[in-house]
């Protein structure tokens, strides 16, 4: 658990970070989101003292983070960057080893646990254990970067808009991968980023940053049905913030039950979400789908106005 | 068996072949310098003496190499560590001072410095030493900084982040990744000193450049073409091994 009381940075002439308050829970992936210069990484930055805050107290697991060493700090904190950081004159086993070695672990358990992690990041140990981080394309190297964070199996991962310097199909599988990972592991994540539609897909709890303040933070969902203000609103995509609701929403919560009289040719996955039953519709000229389940049984039956949420009190 | 040891010396060689040719070719002229003697009689017919025999050859080049050596040695050392120090947070202050010391050190003419090194230090090796450390080290302090500073600052930032001590990251990132950068001004300054190292023989610092300057006194060119000659072997062959260390 990572909270942060009325937490300051002043710098000499400005202030970057101004008295926020924030608690993300263990096991949840918190996003700070903003405009360039909100300060967000500021903050993260702060959290592993790699930027010590001028006021206010930051505490993990109920301890400040000034009453521990630094590096003891930063070795039991994950942090993986945009631009990777990777040690290019390290084979990509040595850099993931990193944090392991630093923490004095015997030999035979860096190399198992090397292992371990390029294996759950899909980097094959045979074809890339040797190579060097120049050899690498910008996904691969990333991969790389959050291996070596994950290497001493921190319960803490700082992650600094990791995926922002990647092309949108690399981008977006290493989302979905990252969303998996943190599945099966529940780590208590910070993750920066000023990619509001990576933030939502990713998020537990989100929360909005401008100029060195917190304007809003919730759920992605809270955010979306009602942000505070206009600012909030545009970050979320203004008309379109509907459309990305729908996108957070599963089938399953609005559909109804098969009615016998009338089945729809149309049919949608039970896990899709409506934005993509939405899609189907269109594509289709149907305003009623069939909700089919794995083994595309009929489950149940999604009408237009049951997916855009009319008459729901009904 | 033979076959493969013989594939290795074959590969060894190849790899080595400039240093080992320079190497063999100035070993060679300092054994064999009187088996030229007809050659050197065309340069100097008038001269009694044509060959250099006030000292051995292999012993001038050891000496021109011990000078050589100890002069570098410590204008590494120093060059090295100051220009560490002033990439640390708390010698930044003194970056552009050391910076600026280093670049007179250069434009300060060898021979000034031994005409003033002398009166205080006296006559022999020590003065020599002292001018090439002080003109040696230019290359390797702005080298240094070069390579330090060069260093993506994302590599720094993710090593602080990683929880790396200040002294673990200069030790396994900082100098590694400065190496090349630092061996070519190291490069520079010894080869640039090899051949500064004859002045030595103008305050009794006997070596390679003795026989230049006694030829130059004597008027005897073939004198100074041994010595000329030596030293530029000498110069390719250090070079080249330079060149077979770069990454």
């Amino acid at each position: 658990m990572i909270e942060l009381f009325e937490v300051t940075k002043r710098f000499a002439n400005e202030t970057a970070v101004d008295g926020i308050s924030l608690r993300v829970e263990t096991g949840e992936l918190c996003a700070l989101v903003g405009t360039s210069g909100c300060g967000k990484s500021t903050t993260l930055r702060m959290i592993n003292r790699l930027i010590e805050h001028t006021a206010g107290e930051i505490h993990l697991d109920g301890h400040p983070v000034r009453t521990f060493n630094e590096q003891e700090l930063r070795r039991r904190i994950g942090y993986a960057i945009q631009s990777t950081g990777l040690f290019p004159h390290w084979s990509v086993a040595r850099n993931i080893g990193l944090v392991p070695r630093l923490l004095k672990w015997p030999k035979a358990r860096v190399a198992e646990r090397v292992e371990e992690l390029m294996d759950l990041l899909g980097l094959p140990m045979a074809q890339f254990a040797d190579k060097y981080p120049h050899q690498l394309s910008g996904g691969q190297a990333q991969r790389v970067g959050v291996a070596r964070a994950l290497a001493a199996d921190p319960d803490i991962l700082l992650m600094d808009e990791p995926f922002g310097a990647l092309d949108p199909i690399t981008r977006e599988t290493l989302q979905v991968e990252l969303r998996a990972l943190q599945a099966r592991l529940h780590k208590t994540i910070v993750f920066v980023t000023h990619d509001m539609d990576e933030a939502l897909l990713l998020a537990d709890r989100l929360v909005v940053m401008r100029a060195g303040r917190i304007i809003q933070q919730g759920t992605p969902l809270e955010l979306l049905r009602s942000p505070v203000d206009d600012f909030v609103a545009s970050m979320l995509g203004g008309e379109n913030r509907g459309l990305k609701e729908a996108a957070l929403t599963p089938v399953s919560e609005r559909m109804l039950p098969l009615s016998p009289r009338l089945i729809s040719r149309s049919r949608v996955g039970r896990d899709a979400t409506l934005h993509q039953a939405l899609a189907v519709m269109f594509r289709e000229h149907a305003d009623r789908l069939t909700v089919v389940d794995d083994d595309e049984m009929p489950v149940g039956e999604l009408s237009l106005r049951r997916l855009v949420g009319a008459g729901r009190e009904e | 068996m033979r076959g493969w040891k013989r594939g290795v010396m074959i590969a060894v060689m190849r790899e080595w072949r400039a240093p080992l040719v320079w190497g063999g070719l100035l070993i060679a002229f300092c054994l064999a310098m009187g088996e030229l003697e007809p050659f050197y009689r065309l340069i100097e017919p008038d001269s009694r003496r044509v060959i250099y025999d006030r000292a051995d050859f292999l012993t001038l080049l050891w000496r021109h190499l011990t000078v050589v050596g100890i002069a570098s040695f410590f204008a590494i050392m120093i060059g090295v560590t100051a220009a560490v120090l002033v990439t640390r947070p708390a010698g930044r202050d003194f970056l552009p001072l050391v910076a600026q010391l280093a670049s007179m050190g250069q434009t300060f003419p060898p021979v000034a410095v031994l005409a003033l090194a002398v009166p205080v230090l006296g006559f022999g090796g020590v003065p020599i030493v002292v001018a090439l450390l002080l003109y040696g080290l230019l290359p390797i302090v702005r080298n240094t900084l070069a390579g330090l500073e060069g260093i993506d600052a994302s590599v720094l930032e993710s090593a602080r982040g990683m929880g790396m001590g200040r002294m673990q990251i200069l030790a396994q990132v900082e100098l590694p990744l400065a190496f090349p950068v630092i061996l070519a001004g190291i490069r520079t300054s010894v080869t640039v000193n090899i051949a500064t190292a004859a002045l030595g023989a103008t305050v009794g610092a006997s070596n390679l450049g003795d026989p230049i300057i006694s030829g130059i006194v004597n008027a005897n060119t073939a004198y100074v073409v041994q010595g000329a000659l030596l030293i530029g072997l000498l110069a390719l062959t250090v070079d080249s091994l330079f060149a077979r260390l770069q990454p």
